[in-house]
Order: structure tokens, then sequence, then C-alpha cells
């Protein structure tokens, strides 16, 4: 590590451990639940795997076998220790396997994530049919967060222990095998799967697992099929199981082979036919197998056939071009846009490199597009993406290439900033093209998916002019010539002087017209007049004519049509007219010869080639059919080389909007302190404090499920964590619900009662006076009730042990207006976005703040001076949106009293404008981890997103493709985190930072981020690669895997494009600042009319079929079976009660499914199926559902009548 | 006989629009030369009818002979053999008129006469005449058109009041009931007894049962120990049906002890009405035209069947629901169907309606797969799609509905409940491969679909069409795709199989369906036989 990076991480532990100890001397003082700060600190992955556990002993044994061998050994390894009592204390066999089995899982995880505590709910031993014992892993929804390699090893670490301790595998019943596959199929029908193995595939696995395979039902939909088996609990799917065997298994099988190979104990010869698919009965299997293998050469053979023939004949009859994808398009949602179908042209263009603010499951756009989609696409904005990935998050990039628009006054431009797209907005007839969409090479590896063919941009141009021999430093130094965006002279001129293609800055896309549209434009040219001086802003005229237009469209050529008049304008007309193989010829007028100063000079332009002249191969040249792309013809008619401009264009959708929100439960909560139904809907303790069931109770007494705690020095009986008689600390005092035996919890934290083995207890109901403690807490924290406006309670406590908050800490938060979450923080959700540079003009700092920060150079190693200097973030340090530092503020706010007030302490912040938030620790935690990590505030940003360094988002589990976590103020999670507050239920401990990492360590973290590329620029040999299509694993780019372990890990993130600001286009989607869902999905469907690149029928089709009809028809059946709720009490019934009224409290009973929810979308769906012109079949589903309404919600004796009822 | 000859003319005739009485057809099978004769009977078929009947057969035969206009007479009387000795003439007949037939049609009539001396075999069309004035059939609780709830919160109240009631009266006499709230104030150790709907089952930590009954007043709660005779009973049942208990009040009042269960059932004493003749009824459902796996040669070989002597008997075909496939029953369905479009599918159907004789009476009801709500009571096919099944002019009630076939009343209802008692019953009681014995369990509690908020939807409508008022003597499903029949107290209970081979999804939810199956049904012995046409 650097001296400088030592110097970093140690600075932030300081900082980190000045507030722990602040955090410490509150607790003790407090009425906190524990007398310390709940997060413990781990340094390292070995610290929070055993904190995670919870079993002693792990961390050492870890960090021993850390040097020596992979995690997965190290998980086998410690299985060995487990089976062996070496590791835990376990008695029993199912224990050990347990104990091996979490332990795999959490330091597959790195002891981020909760699977090992949540996912895996119990391990039991069960009896085969001829009296042996098996293994059986009960697994529960959270094992999703591990990830299938984690997922499918656990089960191998089970078989693994389980031949350790001499327990014999398990024989499936032909029925449990049945019910693996009908479950699997009903798991992936109701909730999906990433991988869905077919039928014969999961009974091949069932039928082969040495370990059951079990879990808890997630669902409410039942298996019809295999019902009631003895050795399954339950009807339902059970998640945990399918995904464990479907993610896990079926989809990792390779993965697992590379271990199971060098265990002598674990046998799975299986897995090679899982993976070669040969999975039938034994006999068929042979069979299949040797066809199979014949069939497999033939298939080798066949492409080496065709490869040679390629090589022989070198003739390619068409481009070089990836597959469509139409997944994406899959459960469109009515008001997110489409903003391209698969590879069609007008799309985005895939455009390769890293912006500073890129990479790691994100797309760079051009922020006048955003724009340009009705700011749809805002930074952060999640994309549903054809390729390389299925997902990504939106960031702005200037340096790419923007959209072109034909405008309403006939105009076709291309809009290069964003300022202009928000001015031309309104006049916009039509996007011709969306412009450049930027990926980075990284994605490509990260998604093992071949390089798709390249765009012809500046980048690999200017490789290719060197290749040619020009002198391309020489270029750069001279002032008069800008390389990337040079004159059209100067580019022609390049073009024929060098042997490189022509600037890719002139090349238009050819390869979307077909031979004819060329002959056209050829023709149209050579029929076209130059109006203006031939030598300065001279414009070619070509007649108006629909083809030469629709040519000109899409090639993408900025132009301007005016068919009142005829003509069709174009500016810098020379390389266009050279492309298309036509000479301009200075020609004079009326023959005259002696004219001297040749005023009436003109420009003649000739068709120098005539059809015969191309080849056959240019003439049939296409992809989809012959003689579609013209790129052929016009590399035989110009006079130089010209590249396929945008071969690859990229489909993609709206996914999810960006978010930078409070996190706030619903209803908000100020304080975790119960008050039942005395609060009202909106839990109101002071309403509360006032309320009487009837007239002869005292206000403000409640009756509250509660946890007992005991003083030791006293004995006084009480709910809080100090004792109200000598303030002593008091212990939960359990007692045997049945003999009311007083327990003592035993070392595991288990009490049970002995005698009546049964689990005891502290909660009891209790009468609570919550206006005394309302009284109380105001006057202790000295606040009066007018400090806020409301506080909000809670119903009752899920924990536990129902420990209660003090309400102080409540009036606190609610004076300063933030909510706490079940655990007691106060939290911020935003989006996450990586960033690798930033600079101090964009972050809304100075040059001064950074220096303070520990930033001395920018990334070229010259010193910090001006505000807009590039510098290499560092990795803990974090960009707050503008929303979060407000509330952090806030929090601040709130810390800052409740230490003053609540604890007797000094404040710790005392902020007093957001600048000061500037160097301030925060936790980051993502949703379904239970690790929270150490960020740094540097800056803000109006873009509703979290900018964090890639390492950072990637240390909490996350990727940029749409994901969003919380941020936390330090002292807040230090002084307000208490375990004793989470709910006691599956997936309780997720989303709780039951330990916090320090300092991050590149190799233990999400190893997604070890893909991305860290180079400034990519070599020709990758562009030309892409041609290929070549695996990117071929090509030689630098990614961060490639310094992990080295001195540079945390440093040397370079990019290849640079942005302007992080934070440009649209601060918000206008997902969100539409009001309702139709004014969106008006906006949706209007847009899809304007862009060249999206077919609306299809939209429509789609939005019709994926969200109107399931919603219609969901809503339907609901009504037809639904429940009925008092509106007075909230009481719930199955079924309407025959007394018509509230069975509890006589109110008035209604539905929860009225004829408004069921119909809402029926006559816009109707509607919007006939505008855009939907197939019969979707016409014929709404019309059948029409009737259906009617029939169910009209009476049929009251509808209108005709006049022969009359007559 | 053999098959072919009138198989190959009701697909003629079919193909052009007609349909056919089976007499009409023997007929002109039987005719010396049946191609030439169908012509003319086509010449002179009036233009606004449908279906071609013995009088026209008759009529083109005479016109033709010239002669024997008493032997068609006789022909339509169907006096037996006599009559075919007629044919036999008339065809002879037939066959020297100038004919206006085509060269084509006189070639296939020459090759047709080798099919021509069957009259020799002369049993056949004994008999068959279907003589209207002795047929019968009445629907009841037909609710098409009637549908007047518009779906609010006190529809729904109404119809299980309704529930309540009607189901209650049956059962009110068997017991001393009293209202829910009336026995709450009743002392500890009184006997008790109530009729209510059952609003909960729920098991006791020490495996007792509480069965909580709803009246008009409220609930009470009746606890079923778990070692009395009849716990096996609260197996059986569902949410929502309405039963009797009679017990004792515990001492503090909040809870009674069961000593009895009863059901509205079925009386031991039922005795099914009879027809007055031998006449025979086909119970079929689930046709799925429209789907990829709908066996449209299986059909075919029914409707063929049909036409032969063997079936001369069936004058009535009852339908319980799924003609078509329907769209969007599941999604992506449009990828599995044979039709996409929906009017295509019951066009489709229509003309395999055709093939049946046009003398056979149909009666259907719709099902879940068909073009209307799914919501049951499901109220019959609205006008449109009336108008393309027109040409047979079946009779199109909702489900369920009561038919009456010649005093023997046939409760036909689609079956969806099945797949929930089914799916909530033990095994034992109930399952897919005896439909019949879950459709005990329906007759037993007097509802075809007690269960609310489960598989089955409620339309709420003035009352509950869905109550099994009066004891039917078949009652006649579909739905589950497997064939069975068997007798509770004496009625018949017969869930008909399919038309449709076995789907992906039946095959990955290991359903195999019973499918090209006709149960015949004697109606004046209530015998059944089996047709199989697969």
């Amino acid at each position: 590590m650097r001296t400088e990076d030592e110097q970093y991480f140690q600075g932030l532990e300081a900082e980190l451990e000045a507030a722990f100890d602040v955090a410490e001397r509150a607790k003790e003082r407090g009425g906190d639940p524990k007398p310390e700060v709940e997060i413990p600190v781990a340094q390292d992955m070995a610290d929070r795997v055993e904190n995670i556990l919870g079993i002693d002993g792990v961390a050492e044994r870890v960090r021993e076998l850390e040097g020596q061998m992979s995690r997965e050994e190290a998980a086998l390894e410690l299985a060995e220790d487990f089976a062996e009592g070496r590791v835990g204390d376990y008695e029993t066999k199912a224990g050990k396997v347990e104990g091996a089995v979490r332990t795999a899982v959490a330091l597959l995880t790195e002891g981020v994530v909760a699977a090992p505590i949540e996912g895996i709910d119990k391990v039991e031993i069960l009896t085969n049919d001829d009296g042996t014992e098996f293994v059986n892993v009960y697994y529960a929804g959270p094992i999703r967060s591990a990830g299938g390699t984690a997922q499918a090893l656990s089960v191998l670490v089970a078989d693994y222990t389980r031949a350790l301790v001499g327990i014999e595998q398990y024989n499936a019943r032909q029925e449990e095998v049945e019910r693996y596959a009908e479950e699997i199929a009903l798991y992936d029908k109701e909730t999906g799967l990433q991988y869905t193995p077919k039928a014969k595939e999961a009974k091949f696995i069932a039928k082969h697992l040495p370990i059951m395979l079990d879990g808890e039902a997630t669902g409410d939909e039942e298996v019809s099929g295999f019902r009631d088996l003895e050795r399954v609990d339950t009807n339902s799917a059970r998640g945990g199981m399918c995904l464990v065997l479907g993610e896990g298994i079926a989809l990792k099988a390779p993965k697992i082979q590379r271990y199971t190979r060098n265990l002598d104990e674990v046998d799975w010869p299986w897995l090679q036919d899982l993976i070669d698919g040969n999975y039938y009965d034994d006999e068929e299997a042979d069979a299949d197998a040797d066809q199979d293998d014949a069939t497999d050469e033939t298939a080798e053979a066949d492409p080496a056939e065709t490869d040679d023939g390629d090589a022989d004949g070198d003739e390619p009859t068409g481009p070089p071009r990836v597959d469509e994808s139409t997944k994406f398009l899959r459960d469109l949602i009515a008001g997110r846009p489409v903003f391209s179908h698969p590879c069609a042209a007008g799309g985005f263009r895939l455009r390769y490199g890293r912006a500073r603010n890129h990479g790691f499951a994100t797309a760079g756009v051009h922020p006048a597009a955003m724009h340009l989609v009705d700011d749809f696409l805002a930074t952060g904005t999640q994309i549903k993406t054809e390729r390389p990935g299925k997902a990504a998050g939106v960031v702005p990039v200037d340096s790419l290439e923007g959209p072109t628009v034909k405008l309403a006054n006939g105009d076709v431009r291309r809009i290069d900033d964003p300022e202009d797209a928000l001015e031309i907005r309104n006049g916009v007839e039509k996007i011709l093209d969306l412009g450049e969409y930027l990926v980075n090479y990284g994605e490509f590896v990260e998604n093992n998916h071949p390089l798709a063919p390249a765009s012809y941009t500046y980048e690999w141009w200017v490789q290719d002019l060197e290749a040619a021999g020009a002198d391309v430093q020489a270029l750069e130094d001279d002032p008069r010539i800008d390389l990337e965006f040079p004159d059209p002279e100067e580019a022609l001129e390049w073009a024929l002087e060098y042997d490189a293609p022509l600037h890719p800055e002139y090349t238009s896309l050819w390869h979307d017209v077909s031979v004819d549209a060329i002959r056209t434009l050829a023709d149209a040219v050579d029929g076209g007049r130059i109006e203006g001086d031939p030598d300065g802003d001279a414009t070619l005229v070509l007649d108006y004519t629909e083809p030469v237009r629709d040519a000109l469209e899409t090639i993408v050529l900025e132009h301007r049509q005016r068919p009142d008049e005829g003509r069709i304008e174009i500016d810098d007309w020379r390389p266009f007219v050279r492309t298309v193989g036509c000479e301009p010829r200075q020609a004079v007028a009326d023959g005259a010869t002696l004219e001297p100063d040749g005023r009436e000079a003109a420009v003649e332009l000739e068709r120098t080639w005539s059809d015969d002249d191309l080849s056959e191969r240019a003439r049939t040249w296409g992809h989809d059919e012959d003689g579609d792309n013209a790129i052929e013809a016009i590399n035989e008619v110009a006079p130089f080389r010209v590249r396929e401009r945008a071969p690859t264009r990229i489909g993609n959708r709206m996914g999810r909007p960006e978010k930078s929100e409070r996190r706030d439960l619903s209803p908000p909560v100020h304080t975790l302190f119960p008050i039942g139904e005395a609060g009202g809907a909106q839990r109101n303790v002071a309403d509360a404090a006032k309320h009487a069931e009837t007239m002869s109770d005292t206000p403000g007494v409640v009756e509250l499920q509660i946890g007992r705690q005991r003083c030791d020095s006293c004995g006084t009986e009480t709910f809080k964590n100090r004792c109200p008689d000598c303030t002593t600390r008091t212990t939960p005092d359990y007692r045997c619900p049945d003999c009311e035996q007083r327990l003592e919890p035993d070392e595991a934290g288990r009490v049970e009662c002995d005698r009546c083995e049964r689990e005891g207890t502290c909660v009891e109901i209790r009468e609570i006076d919550v206006h005394e403690e309302y009284r109380d807490a105001l006057e202790s924290v000295g606040e009066r009730e007018n400090a806020f406006e409301i506080l909000k309670g809670v119903k009752g406590l899920s924990s536990r042990n129902k420990v209660p908050e003090p309400i102080e800490k409540g009036i606190l938060r609610a004076k300063h207006d933030v909510s706490s979450f079940k655990d007691g923080t106060v939290r911020y959700d935003m989006t996450d976005l990586p960033v690798t540079s930033v600079r101090a003009s964009e972050l809304d700092i100075d040059v001064g703040q950074l220096q303070a920060l520990g930033y001395e150079e920018d990334i070229h190693g010259e010193a910090l001076i001006h505000e807009d200097q590039l510098v290499e973030l560092k990795v803990q340090d974090i960009v707050l949106s503008d929303g979060a530092a407000e509330h952090m503020l806030q929090t601040a706010a709130f810390i800052d009293d409740l230490l003053e007030q609540y604890y007797g302490l000094e404040p710790y912040y005392e902020f007093e404008e957001r600048q000061d938030l500037v160097g301030e620790l925060v936790f980051g935690m993502a949703p379904h981890t239970s690790a929270a990590t150490v960020g740094r505030v540097i800056g803000f940003t109006s873009a509703a997103v979290g900018y964090a360094h890639p390492y950072f988002h990637a240390a909490k589990r996350r990727n940029c493709d749409g994901d969003e976590d919380c941020v936390m103020l330090l002292l807040d999670g230090l002084l307000n985190f208490s375990k004793s507050f989470l709910p006691d239920q599956r997936g309780g401990k997720m989303d709780a930072p039951l330990v916090m990492s320090s300092r991050i360590d590149p190799s233990e973290i999400d190893d997604e981020a070890h893909n991305m590329d860290v180079v400034s620029e990519y070599p020709r040999e990758f562009y030309l690669a892409t041609r290929e299509q070549a695996d990117p694993e071929a090509v030689d780019v630098e990614i961060a895997e490639d310094t992990l372990g080295t001195d540079t890990e945390y440093t040397g993130f370079e990019h290849t494009h640079d942005t302007t600001d992080i934070a440009m286009g649209p601060d918000l989607s206008a997902y969100k600042t539409l009001g309702s869902m139709m004014d969106k999905m008006d906006a949706q469907l209007e847009l899809s009319r304007k862009l060249a690149a999206v077919d609306e029928t299809d939209v429509a089709e789609r939005v019709i079929e994926y969200h109107f009809l399931p919603d219609l028809i969901g809503n339907l059946r609901a009504f037809s079976r639904q429940e009925t709720r008092c509106l007075d009490c909230g009481e719930k019934f199955r079924r309407m009660p025959l007394t018509g009224d509230c069975r509890e409290c006589g109110g008035r009973v209604n539905l929860t499914v009225h004829k408004g929810s069921v119909n809402k979308y029926m006559q816009t769906a109707i509607q919007v199926a006939d505008e855009y012109d939907c197939r019969d079949y979707t016409k014929q589903r709404l019309e059948v559902l029409e009737r259906s309404l009617e029939s169910i919600f009209e009476n049929d004796k009251n509808k209108q009548s005709g006049i022969e009822d009359f007559m | 006989m053999p098959l072919e000859a009138p198989a190959r003319i009701v697909s003629e005739l079919t193909s052009r629009g007609y349909n056919a009485e089976r007499e009409a057809v023997t007929r002109l099978a039987a005719a010396e030369d049946p191609n030439a004769t169908l012509e003319r009977v086509l010449e002179e078929i009036p233009d606004d009818a449908l279906v071609v009947r013995t009088e026209h057969v008759a009529a083109a035969l005479s016109t033709a002979g010239g002669a024997s206009t008493d032997a068609a007479a006789d022909a339509s009387a169907g006096s037996g053999s006599g009559a075919d000795a007629a044919v036999g003439d008339d065809t002879t007949a037939a066959d020297s008129t100038p004919s206006v037939s085509t060269g084509t049609a006189r070639d296939e009539g020459n090759e047709s006469t080798t099919h021509s001396p069957v009259e020799t075999e002369g049993s056949a069309p004994a008999g068959r005449s279907a003589d209207p004035a002795q047929r019968s059939l009445e629907i009841v609780g037909d609710m098409t058109g009637q549908s007047t709830g518009t779906g609010e919160y006190g529809d729904f109240v109404s119809v299980f009041r309704d529930r309540l009631d009607r189901l209650g009266a049956k059962l009110r006499g068997r017991i001393n009931h009293r209202p829910a709230t009336a026995i709450q104030s009743m002392p500890g150790g009184s006997e008790v007894a109530m009729v209510g709907l059952v609003n909960d089952i729920r098991s006791t930590a020490s495996g007792h049962w509480l069965v909580e009954l709803e009246d008009a007043t409220g609930t009470f709660p009746w606890l079923v120990m778990k070692d009395r005779e009849y716990v096996d009973l609260v197996d059986e049942l569902l949410c929502d049906e309405v039963l009797a208990m009679e017990g004792t009040l515990a001492d503090d009042s909040g809870i009674a002890f069961v000593d009895s269960m009863h059901f509205p059932d079925v009386p031991r004493t039922h005795e099914p009405s009879t027809a007055d003749r031998h006449v025979q009824a086909a119970l079929i459902s689930d046709v799925h035209v429209g789907s990829q796996e709908f066996m449209a040669d299986a059909w075919n070989a029914f409707a063929d069947w049909l036409h032969t002597p063997e079936a001369q008997h069936v004058e009535y075909l009852l339908l319980a629901g799924d003609m078509v496939e329907g769209v969007g029953v599941y999604p992506d369905q449009d990828e599995e169907l044979d039709i996409v479009d929906i009017y295509e599918q019951y066009e489709a159907f229509s003309e395999h309606l055709k093939k049946i004789p046009g003398n056979i009476e149909i009666v259907m009801i719709p099902g879940n797969h068909d073009a209307v709500r799914l919501a049951e009571p499901q109220p019959g096919f609205d006008e449109e799609l009336r108008e393309i099944m027109s040409a047979h002019d079946p009779q199109i009630v909702s489900n369920p509905s009561m038919v009456t076939v010649e005093g023997v009343s046939v409760l036909m209802y689609h079956g969806v409940s099945l797949d929930e008692v089914i799916a909530e019953l033990p095994e034992s009681k109930a399952s897919y491969d005896d439909p019949h014995k879950a459709m005990y369990h329906l007759l037993k509690k007097r509802h075809v679909a007690p269960q609310f908020g489960g598989h089955t939807r409620l339309a709420p409508e003035e009352k509950d069409y869905l109550v099994i008022d009066e004891v039917p003597d078949i009652f006649h499903t579909g739905h589950v795709h497997k064939l069975g029949f068997g007798k509770y107290h004496d009625v018949l209970a017969i869930n008909s199989g399919c038309w449709q081979a076995q789907t992906d999804f039946q095959k990955s939810v290991n359903i195999d369906p019973d499918a090209g199956f006709a149960p015949i049904v004697d109606l004046d012995t209530l015998d059944v036989t089996v047709q199989k046409f697969s």
C-alpha cells in the first residue's frame, strides 16, 4: 500500500475512533438497550464473517487459510474443522453441518450479505426409506443475496461435511423428484428465476443430489400435482430451495465441478452429465450421448469449414452484426418508454470507452439525448438494455456525439449541446438518431459477451491515421488543427493523403441505406448545384424528392428540407459529395475564357461512376437481404476508405427511475415506542397520551405487548433499560410461560424452561401510561410540544424482546423532521453511480476543501490549483445529492440535540451550512446486506443519485445498474442502532448494520468491480477485434483486477472520455415529474411516435399485454374473491359478514376492491389498442374483458334501452 | 352399414353450411346414388333452411322418382325395414332421372354405388325417428340476461344471506336451531344447535378443531374434539358451506362442544325420475376448439358415430362448458393456439357442431375458457356469439343451470370449484382420478362452489344461483378433463372428459386427461355407457 493510501485510511479511522469515543460515552449514560455501541468495527473480511455468524474462532482460522488458498477451498477446509469440532461448539451432527454451511456462505459473500444467517434456516437429519440418515438443508428466501456460486457451494459443503461426520446420502423418492420439477416451474411462474432448469434437468438434479434441499414456503400459490408429501412440509413453492437448485446447482455446475474433483469424500459424477446436458434415462442417455458426440463433431467441423471457406474466398457476403435480442422489452410497463427497439436504425449507437462517471453497469448517454427523449432519461435512471448486460444506470457524457433530429421547419440537425436541445425541443418532429451510447470494455468482460462491432469514432480513427503513417503527434501539437473536429477540407485532405479512412465526423451511416439509395443520391448530387462561394460557405442544393430525403435522413446527414421550394440544402457538402463518388469540377460559365476576375466561375458536380462499375459483392452486400448495406459500394466509388460508422445499435427501454429520497417507513416513525391503536391511523403519540377506550379508563393508559426488564439491584420491574427507581441498568426478565419460573439465558442466548421444555419469554401484556412517559420524555429533553408538528410512534414492536426506544429520541427526531428506520437509524436512499475522477467545480466545493481532504495533485500529476482540475477520487469518498445533503444536515442537528439534551454531552457536528458536511463520515448500507461501509463526504451534486467510487459500491455489494442503497450519518448509526429493535422474523436482520468495514480491501469486494477497465485509451487492435466479435478476454485492455494486491490497487483509474459535469441533462426523469399514470403513458406513446428507432404499435401492444391486461385481469380476479374491511376499525373479513356490519365494532364494512379500481384502465386500454392498431388477439382479449366487466357491474335489466322497447 | 357413407354425406353437407337430421342422412346414404340425391336435395331445399330434414330428402327422392311419395311418407314415419325397401326403390328411380349433377358428381356417384347395397343388411335405420312430440326439455335457473348485480358490497351480502336462507331451510327442520347471539347468552351446559355458514376452520394447539359458524346475527365457535367419531368430517368442510351443528355449551357459554353435524345433503330417500321411453343423452364438455391440442379426429369420429344406428337413441347432447380454447386464458396463450381469433374459434366450433345430427337437441353452458365473465354464475353467450353458433340452434344457458330432459333433471355446472374441492380435501376423499367423488361433496353441501375467496370467483347477484335447490337426477360437470361417474344417494354424478389432448401445462403438473370419451346416459334407466373415440 502506498503511504498516501495508508494515510488516507488512518485519517478515516482516526475520525471514526473519535466519533466512537463520543458514542461510547453517550451510550454509557443513556437508556439505550445496550450501554455500548452495537456496531462492531471489522478490519477485514475474516472479522466480518465472524461477526455476522457469531461463531468464535472463525476469523482466526479464515486469516490462517487466506494466504494459502482460495476462498472456496478455505470454505471446504473450514468444513473439516467444523466436522472435527476444531471450530464451533456443536454437539450434534446437524449442528456441525449447519455451522459449516453457514460459514461457507458467509465466506463466499465476504461477510457482507445476510444470506448466511437469514438464507439458511436450519439443517436437520432425516431418515431415508432404507433407514439410513441423511441431511436436509432448509433454505429461505434471503439465500438469494448469496448469488448462484455461493448457493451451489453451500450444497457442496453440506455434502462434504455430511460425508465427514458420517451421514448417508439422500435418496429422493420418485414423488419428491417430480415435486422438485413442478415446484421450480411454479416458482418461476410466480416469482421468476434467472435460470429455470427444464423439468428433465430439475428431476435429474433432484435425483442425484446427495443432500435434500428444503425450505420455507415463500409464495401463496400451491403445486397441484405432487402435494402433501411426507417429507415436504408445504404445498407452496419453497423459494430458497428453488434458487439453490436453479440458479445455484443448475447454473453453476461447471464451477462446482472444479471443487468436487479435488475432494475424495465427495463424488458428484453426475455433474458432468448435467453440464453436457445428458440427463435422460440411462439407456437413452447412452444413445443420446453417442448422437451428441456425433453431432458435436459435425457441429465442430462445420464452422471450421465455413471459416476455411471464408478465409479462402475472403468473401463474407455481409457485414459483421450482433443478433437482435428482445428480452429487454419483456414486461414493459406503462409510462416507461422504449428508446430503441433491438438493433434498430436510429437507436443508440455503441461507442466503446469509459467516462469518468461510468463503468460498472452504467451506460453513457449524451445529455442532449436525455432532454430530447422528453426528459425521460436523467442521471441515474435505470434502463433495461439489449446488451451487453441486462440493465444499466444512465450517466451523462457530453464528449459523445449527440442525437440528430428533424425539426418541424425541415431542418435536420445534430444536437451536441444540451442547451440547444432544450431550445429546439418543441419543434422536434422526428428523432432520426439518438446519438452515441458509451459502454466500457469491462462490461463485456463482466457479462462475458462477445465484443460487438465498434462504431467508427475519433479514438479509433486517430490510431488508423497513425497506422497509416501520419505524424499524429505533430498534428495534435498544431494549434490550428482540431484533430477531433476538423474542417471538411482537412478531413478530405487527410483521407486522400494518407491511406486512412475518412474522419468519423464526416462519415455518414452508409451501412443503413441500400445500394439503390446511393445510386439515387449520386444522381441527385449529379443534378445538384452549388450556391454561394465555392471556396467559402457554399451550399449544395439538391432537388427535393422523397427517396433523396429518406436516404439523407437515414444516413443521418445534417441538411435542410424545403419541400415547398423543392430543394434540399446541405452545408459542408464536400466530404458527402466525394463519398458518393461525385467530383466537383470548376466550370467557367458561358464558355467565356477571358473574364479576368472569374466571377461567374461555378462548380459543377459530376457522378464519376456507373452501376456497372460496382462489383457483384458490393451490389449484394447486406445483412438481412442482398444490397441493403451500401458500405461496400461506397468504398468502391469513394476515393478513400470509409468505415462503418455505427454497425451496432443498442436497444433499450426505461427501467426504474433514479432515486434520491429519505427512507421513511409507512407511516413514518419518529420513535420505536409502541402505542397500539391508541394513536389512531397516524400513530400519533400525543393522541395516544390522551386516548381512553371508555369513560372509565384513565386517559393515556394503553395495554401493550412489551418486554419486561428487571432491576438487579432493587428488583423493580419495568420496561426500561434503566431502573426508574435507582437508575441501575436492567436486564430482560425471562419467565416460562407455563410455570412462571424465572429463567436465565444460556450461553447461546436461548432461554428454555427445563421443566416445561418451553421457550421462555420476557414479553408481557402490560398497561403503560403513555401520557406519563410522553410528558416525562418532553421534560427530560427540555422540549415543548410545539417544537414539532407530530410525533409518530409504532403500533407494536416486532422484535423478539420488544424493547422500546426511549421516547426522547423520537421527540428530537420529530423536532428536526427526520424519521427512524426499523433499526433506529435515520436513512437516505440514493441510486448508486460510479465516479473515478471529480473536479471541485462540479461538487460545489473549492480547491481548499479538496486539499484539506488530502487531494494534492490532479490526474496528470499537476499541482491542484484550479477548481476545474480533475482529481482521482479516493475509494471511500462519496458525493451526496442535494437532497441527501439537506437530510444529513437535519440529521446532524438531531444528533447534536440528542447529545446535548438527552445524553448530556457536547454537540458533535455543529453544522451551519452544507459545506460543513465535507469530510464527515457516513455509513453506506445496501439492502439484503448486513454490513455497513464507512464513507467520507467529498461534495454535492444536483443529480438525484449517490456518486461514489465503484469500489465503495462494490464493497456494499451493489453495482450501478439502477441499484439503490442508503447513507446514514456516522454518529446516528453509532448512537441509535440497536439489534434489539430488529424484527424477529425472516429477513429481519437484513439491511441492518450488524458490522461495519472501516476500510475497503479491493480483494474483498464484489469481484464485478474488478472487471472495470482503467485505461485512457483502447488499442487499435481492440477496435479491429470488435469487428471479429472476439471474446473480450482475447483482447488486451487493462482492468482493475490486474492491480489487485499491488501498491497501486487504490489508484490509477483512468478513463477514456471526460464529461463536463457529472450532473447534466434533467435532474429528474419525466417519469417522476409527470403526474398520473395516464400522463406518463401518454408521454411514453407520444415519444414512441417520435423516435425513428421505435415501433409504436409494438410499444402499445406491450403496454397492454404487460401492464393493462395483467392489471385488469388481476383486479377482476381480486374483485370476485376479495376480502372486506371495516371502514371504522379496520378489521378484515375473509368474506362479507352475514350481519352486513362489522362483527367487531358494528361499523360499516366495505369492499377492498371496487368497481373503480377494476376497470380504471379499461377504456384507456381499448383506446390505445385502437389508436395504435394493435393485433386482433389483443383487441379481442380486451373485448372479452370489457364484456365481463359489464356483466358483473351492470344490471342487465337496467341497461339503456332502444326505442323498440317502447313500441 | 359402413360408417363412411353417412360420415361423408355429413361432411359434405356441413361444408356447404347445412346441418342434417340423422334420419335424413341415413336416407341419403341409403340412396343408390347418394351424391346425386344430395345435389337434388340441396337444389330443392328452401333458402332459409339450415337443417336438412327427412322431409327434404323424401321430397327430393319423390320428385326424382315421381313415384313413391308413400314410401317417403313411410320413411319419415320411421317404420322400419319397409322404409328401407322404399328407399331402395327410390334410389333406383333417382338414378334413372336426368340429373343436373355435373360429371364429377356422377363419377363420385358411381363410386359410391359400391356402398349402396346397404339395405341388404337391413337393420340400420330402424326406429330412429325423433318424434318432436315425445321430446321435452325444460330449463330452470338460467340467469342469462338476469344479471342484476352491480358489484356492490350489499350484493355480496345478499348472496350469502340467500345461501343461508335456502340451504338453512333444509336443516332447520332437523334441529332446534338458535341464532348465534342467542346461544351466547344461554346458560353453560345447555344443549344447543345452530345453522350457519362455516366462517373459519382451525386446529387448536391440542389437536382439536374449532369451527366457527356464522348466521345473520353473528358467529359462534364450535369445538370438534379430536377423539369424536365425526372428527373425520372436519376434513371435508369447506369455508362458506352451510351446515348445522348440535352440541353442549361450555360452562362459560363461550364455545360449544359438537355432538353432531348435519349437512343439507341429498336425502337418502331420493328417488330419481326417469324417462318414459328408451332415449339417451350424450354428456360431454371441454371441447377446446382452437387449441393446438383439440382432437378433431376424435370429435369427427364421435359425430360420425352419432349418425350410426348404434346411436339412434341419442337424442340429446349436453355440453358442460369450454367450447373453445379462448383467448388470454393464460399468459402467452396465442403461441399455443391453432386459431388465434376468438370469433373464428367459435365459428370453427360451430362447424364442428354442425356435424352433430341436426335432430339432436343440444344444451350448452359456458366454461372458464369461454368468452363470458369468469365469475360464477356465468351467463350464457351474448348475441354475437349465439349468432355464430346458430346453425344447430343449440340452447345456450348459464353456468350452472338445471335442464330437465324428458323428466330427468340434469344439473349442468362447468366445474371450476372441483379444483378447490380436490385441493382442500384429503386425497382419499377427492382426487383428479375420481372426479365424481369430488362432485359427491358438492351434492352433500348442496352447493356447486361453496368456498369464497379461493379458486372460484363469485359475481354477486340478487340470489345465490350456485345453490343446489332441487336435488337433480344427474349432476354433470367437466373442467378437470377427467372422466368419472358414479352414484351418490341415487344421484348420478358424471364428470365428462375432454376433447383436448394433454397440454404441456398438464404434463408439467402431472395431469393425464381422459380425452375423446363420450359418456352416454340411458334416460330411462340412468345407466351409463362410455363411447371411446380416440
